[in-house]
Formats: C-alpha cells, structure tokens, sequence
C-alpha cells in the first residue's frame, strides 16, 4: 500500500510504503526509526478482559457501561492513536455522562491558554519551505521530529540558525548558533519582541537574542520552531506567550510563522475534536449538564486530589502522561484503545483495539492541523471507533 | 415514535415568492419529506391558522464549519463559558448534545440555533481544499441544516500559474477537479491575489490591475477566468467574490471596478456592505452605499449578500488574512494567522461593533442603505456574513431593522454620527420591507441564487423545509421564535421546543473535467505540497451531487 499516513509523530507524513507479508507489516517504506517502530509488525494485543477473565466484547460493554454511570465523578480521557470518529464518540460519551474529558494537550495548557490569549501567526507546514530563515528555538527536530526537515524544511542549510537554550539544543549541523541561558530565555524573547518592534532597549548580556532578532526581521519569511511536547514544572508558564509575542510581531516588519512540534497518535485531533463541539480544546467538565472550561482542573490534578471514581481511557494507555498513569492507579478504570491490555495499571475492563492509521482507517490531525486520511493496512482487533459508539449506545439505555 | 409520513400545516398565512404566493390562507402538505398537492383528510395536521407560513430560511453565507471557524471557536473561551447550550430534549433519535454559543458556537448548538430560527440551509462560505475534509466531519456534527461549502481557489498558486502561462482551460479543469476534490458546491475567490501577496511578503494588491508578485497575472484575470469557470462548468451557483480591498476606506471603487470588469458575466458578490464605502485610505470614510448598489440595481447578472453589520459583538474571520493583519495592528486585539501553503490564508481577530464607534456606525449605516435601496430583493439578499458582522442569531433584529421605520430611526439617532454625513440613512428613507420581501431575501432569494431548485419555495416537489411564525408586534420576536419549523418532512421545532434533530445533508457538485489536467496536478503536488496527491481529495460523499445547472 502507497501513501500511508504514519502516526508515528507529528510530521504524520503520507507517503508510506507499507509492504505486508504473512498479515504482517514487513517494511514501512520511507518511515523514519519512529516511524517503522510506530508501525512495528502491526501485530497488537486482542483481548477483551472484565475484572481479570476474557469475556465477550457485548460483556465488556456493558461492565464498562456500568462501572461509568456508577461514577459519581467519571473521567473521560482521550489518549493517544485514536482516529478523530473515535474521538468523537469519546466526546460524546464525556456529555452523555456529565464527566470530565481531557487529554495530553493538558500537560502543556500554558501553551494552550497564551494561544487564548494572543492568538498566533502561524502556517501549515507546506509553508515552511518557503522560509529563508529556520529558527530552531531550542530544539532540534531531528531528534523526535525525524522527517520535520527532510519532508517541510528542507536541507538544515545557511537558512537554519539553531538556538541553544542550554542543554536545549538546535539541530547540531546547523552552520549557525545562538546560545542563550535558559534562566533569562523568556527575557531573551521579550527583548527580541521589543527590537523588532523598534523599541529596542539596551541588553546588557543578551546582545545575541537583540541581534538574532534583527536578523530576523531583515529575513523575507522567518519559520520559528519551537516544541510543543515541552512539559513539566520546569517549563515557565511565560514561555510559549513569549514565543507567540515574537511571531506575532515580525509580521510587521517582514512574515514569520511559529511552528510547534507535536507528538504522533493524532494528538491534535483530540483539541479540535473537543473545540469543535464543546467550544474548549481541553479540561472540560460536563458535570453541570453544559460544558465548562476548567484549564486549572485538569484529569492529572481532579485523579491526585481522588476527585475521580470512575474513568474511561480511551485510546492507547502506553503514552499517558506520568501523573495520570499514577492516578488511576486507585480509579477503576476502562481502557479502550490500542495495546489497552499492556496498561501500567489495573483497570477493570480492557478491550484491546486496532490502532487507528494500521487497522482502522479515518482521519487525523497533523501538528498544524492539517487534516489526512488514515488507512487501514491490516485487519485487526475491534475498531475504537465501533467499540466507543457501542458503549455510548449502551449508556444512553442504562 | 417516528414522526408521521404526513403532515397537513393548515390555514396558515403562506409566503412563497416563488411561486407567487403572497399571504395567502392555505394548506401546505407534506408527504416523504416532500411538498404534496394534497393529503387525504385524516393525515396528521398542524393548526397554523392566523400564523405566517414560509419556506425554510436559506443562508447564503455563514461560517459555520472548518479549520478556520475551529481556529476562532478555540480563540473565544470567555464567549463560551458565558453562553452555555444545554442540550435539547429531543424526543426521538437519540440522545441530544449540549454545547456552547457565543458568536462562533461549538457544531451542534450551531445546528440546532439554526433550526430554532427556522433556518434549514447553511452555506460555509470558504474553505481551503487542503482541510475541506475537516469541514465535512464539522457539518456531520452540525445536525438538522442541509449545508455545503464554496472553495476557495482566488489565490491558488496552481490557478495563477496556469493563469500566467495563459493555461486558461487547464485553469477551468483544475477548478473542476479541486471542486470535486474537496467536495464543495461552490467557486469562492476572497481578495483575488492579495492573499498570496500577504504571504509573498508583499502585504496585498491594492487593486484590480495590479500583478500579483513577479507574474504577469493580475486580480482582474483571476476574476475573469474563475467566472468563467463557473459558467462554463455550469454550476449551479455562479461565482462568489469576496473583492479586494474589505473594510478600506475608499474601496467601493474597487468593487465597481470588479462589476465592470465582469459585466455581462453572471456573478455573486458578498457581504457587499464591507467593500462599499467612499472617502480615502487613511484620511476619511464615507458611505459609497449609494454608488454601489445603483450599479447592482442596474445590472441583472450581478447578485449580492449584504454582510450587515450589527451592533455588539462579532468574530472576524477571514481567508483575507491580509486585512486581519491591520485589525490587530490598529486594535491590538488577539490575532491568529495560519497561512494555508499553495491555497490561501485565513486571519482572526475578535471584535465589537460600538454604537459609539464611528466606522461601526457607518458600517452598520452602509448596510441598511444597501438593502433600503436596492430595487430587487432577488438579487440583494440577507447576511451578516456570520459571525463577521454579527452572529446569525441577529436575523431576527435585522429583519426588525427592514421592516420597521420607526425602530429603525429611533436606533439611528443612537449611533456615533459622526461619519454619516453622505449616508441616504439620514435623508430619512421611508422604505419598510414587506413580508414577502423578507421571504425573498431570507429563503427564496439566496436559494434561486444558490441553484437549489428544491429549496426556497413550497410548490409541489420541493423539500419540506417549511417554518411557521406565530405573529407578533415585535417582528424581531417573531423571526427568533418560530412556533413550528420543519425539516425534511420532520417536525424539528415543535410549540418552539427543539424536538427532532435529524442529519442533514451534504450540498456539494462534481462537476467534469478533461482528466489530462491531473498529470500537471500530479506534477505539482510533487514538487510542492506536503500532503500526498493521493490523500487530497476527500473522496465519495454520502449525498448525491447537485446536477449542473
């Protein structure tokens, strides 16, 4: 099959050669590392599993069923490599219950919020290549972005100037370097605003930052790369505003677009997913019988303080961030998704499904949202897209 | 509990322009979701006795679904968590979904405040081929109106390469195929090469003669060629022009300039009230309403939505990301800016109409004189170029503002007057619209413009989208609150409770093409799009095509 779209990251590049034999995926050609091992054999777990013993899917259902409606606080949590239909009747079944949904684009919500509040100036990534001036804003895409140049950027060449943030490094063969200290990196950025506004105030020790930004207002299109999967207590909240600050302004003087790297599994998919029918792109609570937007009550801090007593994850349970693998750990949960049966915790049901892109067809987000087809290369498990619906229909009897 | 086959709406008051049924008491049947001569004695029936009949509403232009739309859904938290849409109580067809309003509400709520407004059809007004499979999954869950999108092609880089090689038949084939390929209904131009030119880095054009970058393809071209597309591909909508120059001081001489450069081509301009003003860039606004739309009454191949603005708040939105770029420059608003590759742009900045504002005042002034002063309602018909100028749930005070002087004059005296001083507002235009006209420009007109022969009117065949008003001394309460609406055959508002929420359908064309065009396509998409020629098109819809006209 030609032209598979890989969800491997978020690059989701479409030009895949899988090569099957024996049902098995033999060679996904064109992947990058990432890619092949996202693709893997395509073999996965298929079982279907209430309270320990295999039961039958129409059981699963409906211990599911009964262990969501039960909840007084259910938890719904789109993880990962789920295609958008499931994600929709992920949302779906969030409303129907009054629950809470959320997803991993929670664990980077300042970033989320600064965009609320400013906006952005940003491009698809076909646009990248028109660029004459790469910005890699201390990251280097090859790391976990392999095809990010090869495929939307082109060659890491005299256009890419890569900014090191201390241990943060830019692509190590770009001909150019900036290196910035990550304790005043925000102010780096909030002074580089400044000079392509023209304000240009002195910066003793950050003359770099004032120059680079001087550079890049003489540029014609000024691609700015930063990663989006950058989360933790570490990361100051100011960041991504700062960021945004920046490419906002040097489309006054010349053109930029901010560029933000996301991960693979059709993460985005799960913000506009819930924009579009909630009107919030993540933490909201149903529990009034209306969505509510509660970006500072998101899944990880409602399971730490033992809000949540019933929860289903939906999608693949392998990729969900630290705090919230730790919180269900004294939930009961379902999980249907992907690998569901490898989950490292204890749920009480666990229906294993295909993966969406391998074994079930759809659509998924790129990193700038492009929308791309999905396809199914081998048959599998149950579709999550099937299981969801049925388990929303199930409860809208109980 | 399904609804019944049949349904008799008896005795009402019943407006259908279409076919020369101007408040007439009589009997509308209904049967398999279609208008019937007659329906035997027993069939259910509806009391609409001393209430106003009408076809379902019709909008023109909205936007409603896409990247775009979803951009701003995202951009607008605190709209939505003062807005909350609880979910309807349905009595059939499965559980119903709450959701958020505020001026770009989430895809259900859109659909069911559609229909609790009787309106049954919607038009998405632009999307880029590259997302339009976002824009269907959006429409599927924007449930009850019958919907489908124009595609934006008037800064494709393909198109104006074709243009600058003087490709012109290879042009129309390419609008073909993409049409197709995105599954959209119809050709949508927005400021003819100022996009690209915003993302060249050369800002915009500043009028129609002017080459677009290096190429020798000017504005002008691409209007004539996709107008051409158009006709030749014998759409069922003509081509839909968003002109160069919105919301500039002084463009109404480019609007002119773009109707005589099409004259005698059949053409749809929208939301003409931002492209009709006087006075010059940077130094003085005036209303051009006047100029404007005596060309647009002088010319029976030229069809108009208004684009009203309506005092309070509004999202622009835009493929023009040009000009969204000066709203935040000058307001400092929030600003996004996604620059869609090889296709177009797409800009948003929330804003607010002020009374007190002096352009918002002139704005909203230009609107209504376009409307008061427009000869044929046929072809000046009903928008707010949602959520632009205000959202669709402003139609109700719109329709006020038409058909009721008094109101209307008593609501001038309350805006900044400032720049009205060449407005025909002032010179006191008496002019009220009737109902019948109302049914005009709000379902008739836009559906005879659309090409949806089955909508819009009441004759025998055509689709039971029929809305029931109860009267009332306030027009606008009776436009908001409509006591029956039904869609398809089913009754969806019933006693002015959203009870049914059925699909609705995809409106979309496919037209042919010389299939030789794909080896350039091909060649192109190669060379220079990041998603593969392959995963492009969105592939079979549900719904069969609109026939060619």
């Amino acid at each position: 099959m030609e032209h598979v779209t890989c969800l491997g990251c978020g690059c989701a590049c479409d030009d895949i050669g899988v090569v099957l034999r024996d049902d098995r995926i033999a060679e996904a050609r064109n992947a990058c590392a990432l890619g092949r091992e996202w693709f893997g054999t395509g073999v996965v777990p298929t079982e279907v599993r209430s309270a320990g013993v295999s039961v039958t899917l129409e059981q699963a259902i409906a211990d599911a069923a009964g262990l969501l409606s039960r909840a007084r606080r259910p938890l719904v949590y789109l993880a990962p490599e789920l295609s958008v239909a499931a994600q929709r009747a992920g949302v779906a079944i969030a409303d129907g219950l009054g629950a809470i949904i959320d997803s991993p684009t929670s664990e980077s919500v300042h970033a989320t919020l600064a965009g609320q509040r400013r906006g952005r100036a940003a491009a698809t990534l076909g646009e990248i290549r028109r660029a004459d001036l790469l910005v890699c804003w201390g990251v280097d895409p090859a790391e976990r972005y392999p095809r990010y140049f090869p495929r939307y950027g082109g060659a890491v060449d005299g256009r890419v100037i890569a900014v090191d943030v201390g241990e943060r490094r830019g692509p190590g063969d770009a001909l150019e370097r900036v290196a910035l200290d990550p304790a005043t990196e925000v102010d780096a950025l909030a002074l580089m605003r400044a000079t392509v506004l023209g304000h240009a105030p002195a910066s003793p020790g950050l003359e770099a930052a004032a120059e680079l930004a001087r550079r890049m207002t003489r540029a014609r299109y000024v691609a700015l790369l930063h990663d989006g999967e950058r989360v933790g207590p570490a990361v100051d909240p100011d960041w991504t505003e700062a960021l945004i600050a920046l490419g906002q302004a040097l489309n006054g003087p010349t053109r930029c677009a901010l560029s933000t790297l996301r991960a693979g599994g059709n993460r985005s998919g799960a913000d506009s997913v819930l924009t579009w029918q909630t009107g919030f792109p993540l933490a909201v609570d149903f529990a009034s019988g209306v969505p509510r937007y509660r970006p500072h009550e998101r899944a990880a801090t409602l399971l730490e303080r033992g809000e949540v007593d019933g929860a289903l994850i939906a999608g693949s349970p392998l990729a969900l961030p630290v705090r919230v693998t730790r919180g269900l750990g004294s939930v009961r949960v379902a999980v249907i998704g992907p690998r569901a049966s490898a989950a490292p915790f204890a749920p009480a049901v666990i229906v294993d499904t295909g993966v969406a892109g391998i074994h079930e067809a759809g659509m998924a987000f790129r990193m700038d949202d492009v929308p791309l087809p999905l396809a199914a290369v081998l048959p599998g498990p149950h579709a999550a897209t099937s299981v969801l619906t049925a388990l929303r229909a199930r409860l809208a009897r109980v | 509990m399904s609804p019944p086959r049949a349904l008799r709406i008896a005795g009402g008051e019943v407006y259908d322009p279409i076919n020369g049924v101007d408040g007439e008491t009589r009997d509308v049947c209904i049967e398999d979701g279609r208008i019937v001569a007659d329906l035997p004695a027993a069939a259910p029936r509806l009391d609409a006795r001393g209430m106003v009949v009408m076809p379902g509403g019709v909008d023109i232009h909205a936007h409603i679904a896409g990247a775009t739309v979803n951009q701003a859904r995202r951009l607008l938290p605190e709209q939505h968590a003062v807005d909350p849409a609880p979910r309807p109580e349905l009595v059939e067809g499965g559980p119903a979904r709450s959701g958020t309003g505020g001026t770009v509400p989430s895809t259900f709520t859109t659909g069911y405040r559609y229909a609790g407004l009787g309106y049954t059809t919607v038009m998405e007004a632009a999307v880029a081929p590259l997302a339009a499979r976002q824009a269907h999954v959006e429409l599927d869950d924007t449930p009850i109106v019958d919907a489908g999108f124009f595609v934006l092609m008037g800064n494709n880089e393909y198109l104006l390469q074709q243009l600058a090689a003087r490709e012109t038949e290879h042009a129309h084939d390419y609008a073909a195929w993409l049409l197709g390929a995105a599954g959209g209904y119809a050709i949508k131009i927005v400021n003819p090469g100022g996009v690209a030119a915003w993302k060249m880095g050369a800002r915009n054009v500043a009028g129609i003669d002017q080459p677009i970058g290096s190429s020798a393809v000017t504005p002008r071209r691409i209007l004539e060629a996709l107008t051409d597309s158009a006709i030749r591909l014998r759409l069922p909508h003509p081509v839909h022009i968003h002109c160069n120059n919105l919301g500039q001081a002084g463009n109404a001489a480019t609007t002119l300039d773009t109707m005589r450069a099409l004259a005698g081509r059949r053409a749809h301009y929208t939301h003409l009230q931002f492209h009709s003003y006087g006075g010059e860039r940077g130094k003085s606004w005036q209303s051009a309403a006047r100029d404007v739309i005596e060309h647009v009454n002088a010319h029976p191949e030229v069809s108009v939505d208004v684009g009203q603005v309506m005092l309070g708040p509004a999202t622009t939105l835009t493929a023009d990301a040009p000009v969204e770029y000066l709203l935040h420059a000058s307001t400092g608003r929030r600003w996004v800016n996604v620059d869609i590759e090889l296709e177009t742009g797409c800009g948003i900045v929330p804003y607010e109409y002020k009374e007190q504002a002096a352009v918002a005042a002139l704005q909203w002034a230009v609107g209504l004189e376009l409307f008061l002063l427009a000869t044929d309602p046929w072809r000046v018909v009903l928008s707010t170029d949602h959520p632009n100028g205000g959202s669709f749930r402003s139609y109700p005070e719109l329709i006020r503002l038409l058909m009721d002087r008094a109101y209307r004059d008593e609501r001038l005296k309350r805006v900044n007057q400032k720049l009205l001083g060449g407005s025909a507002l002032l010179d006191g235009l008496a002019r009220q619209y009737s109902l019948s006209e109302i049914a005009i420009v709000t379902r008739a007109g836009p559906a005879r413009l659309l090409g949806l022969q089955h909508k819009g009117h009441l004759g025998i065949g055509a689709d039971a989208d029929v809305t029931v008003y109860a009267r009332e001394q306030d027009v606008a309460q009776m436009f908001a609150t409509p006591r029956y609406v039904v869609k398809a055959g089913v009754l969806v508002v019933d006693e002015g409770q959203l009870r049914r929420a059925p699909a609705g359908r995809r409106l979309h064309v496919r037209p042919e093409y010389d299939d030789q065009v794909l080896d350039g396509v091909k060649r192109h998409f190669d060379r220079s799009i990041s998603v593969a020629f392959e995963n492009y098109p969105v592939g079979p819809l549900a719904d069969p095509p609109v026939p060619a006209s």
